[in-house]
């Protein structure tokens, strides 16, 4: 009598766990996407909201600003990049210390503030970026690195992004080539970067790959030289994983006044 | 276990099979909504920035060290 209560009540354990496992593979594979998807589709439209109802201000000024990216970037100001390597107040936004333009508008922690195009990884893929790159914040889209320079500023604009789950994101991310196109718009300005080669596959440590000017642990590897306007991608490697993380990095190419339409690069 | 649950639910065999798909309904809510995504960072696949510690610092004082790091 009692082995079989002791049977039966093993039996009913296992096939719980069994059904819960399953669930949690649901709950993973397509629930996370779901909800990821509805998240970023409705902070898209609240940024788009916002942009319409008050056009940002100070637009004109930063691209004036940003005009000069490629050409002739951080001339002036190579030293102090260097040196601060990202840490000049432009975190958060909060702090606009003296001498540095603040950004077009203050990103406040965990909200959207752009949208990122990748044509390389469809003709529709679009994301909001949300400051920050906590847990809850990466559920609803891409996380600015709130250490990094902001968006279209001089420095390291570093940006993270599921590979898996939560609407795979990134997940063609190895696909990145030299000269793809990957264009941010606050609401005021396109901002075209342009990738400057394949992705480099690096350890979770490996900090040194969001300074202003990229320093990876592999020398070898360090995209550019001088101190300039950049974009920083990262995800995760392999794709279920965690043991590595892909990086891919692009240089600012063009800007223009979203009254001026779409870049080229997204009606292509 | 689910023997017992089934003996101690009121009603008819209709009744009871209809209240047992209310309790699984919920079990099922309760998972999605609060259990599962507490577990779910506990797998590998949640790590997208570079050393994981950013986003701990990456609030108010994301300046502070170069120590915070990559998310995947």
């Amino acid at each position: 009598m009692t082995l079989r209560a002791v049977v039966r009540s093993f039996s009913e354990l296992c096939i719980t766990i069994g059904v819960l496992i399953v669930l949690f593979v649901v709950y993973v594979l397509y629930w996370t996407g779901m909800r990821a998807d509805n998240a970023a589709d409705g902070e898209i439209e609240r940024l788009q909201d916002q942009w319409a109802d008050a056009p940002l201000e100070g637009g004109a000024g930063d691209e004036a600003g940003a005009g000069d990216a490629d050409s002739g970037a951080g001339q002036g100001d190579g030293a102090g990049q260097e040196a601060g390597s990202g840490d000049e107040g432009q975190a958060g936004g909060s702090a606009a210390t003296p001498g540095t333009p603040p950004g077009p508008r203050a990103y406040q922690d965990g909200k959207s503030f752009a949208v990122m195009y990748i044509p390389r990884f469809g003709r529709d893929w679009s994301r909001p970026v949300l400051q920050n790159t906590g847990e809850q914040t990466l559920r609803k889209g891409l996380g600015h690195y709130s250490r990094t320079a902001g968006l279209g500023q001089k420095g390291n604009f570093a940006v993270a992004g599921h590979r898996r789950t939560y609407g795979d994101p990134f997940k063609d991310f190895p696909q990145l080539r030299s000269g793809d196109p990957v264009v941010v718009t606050d609401g005021a300005t396109w901002y075209t970067y342009t990738i400057t080669k394949r992705p480099y596959r690096t350890l979770p440590s490996d900090t040194g790959v969001l300074n202003s000017v990229p320093s990876p642990l592999d020398k070898g590897v360090a995209p550019f030289s001088k101190p300039g306007r950049y974009l920083t991608l990262t995800t995760c490697d392999p794709e279920w994983g965690s043991s590595h993380r892909l990086i891919a990095w692009a240089h600012l190419d063009a800007t223009q006044p979203v009254s001026a339409g779409k870049p080229d690069a997204l009606t292509r | 276990m689910y023997g017992w649950i089934w003996r101690h639910l009121p009603g008819n065999v209709i009744v009871r099979a209809l209240i047992s798909l209310v309790l699984v309904a919920g079990v099922v809510f309760l998972l999605f909504q609060y259990v599962f995504p507490w577990a779910e960072p506990m797998l590998p696949f949640n790590d997208v920035t570079v050393d994981g510690a950013a986003g701990a610092a990456g609030g108010a004082e994301g300046a502070a060290s170069a120590g915070t790091g990559i998310v995947a």
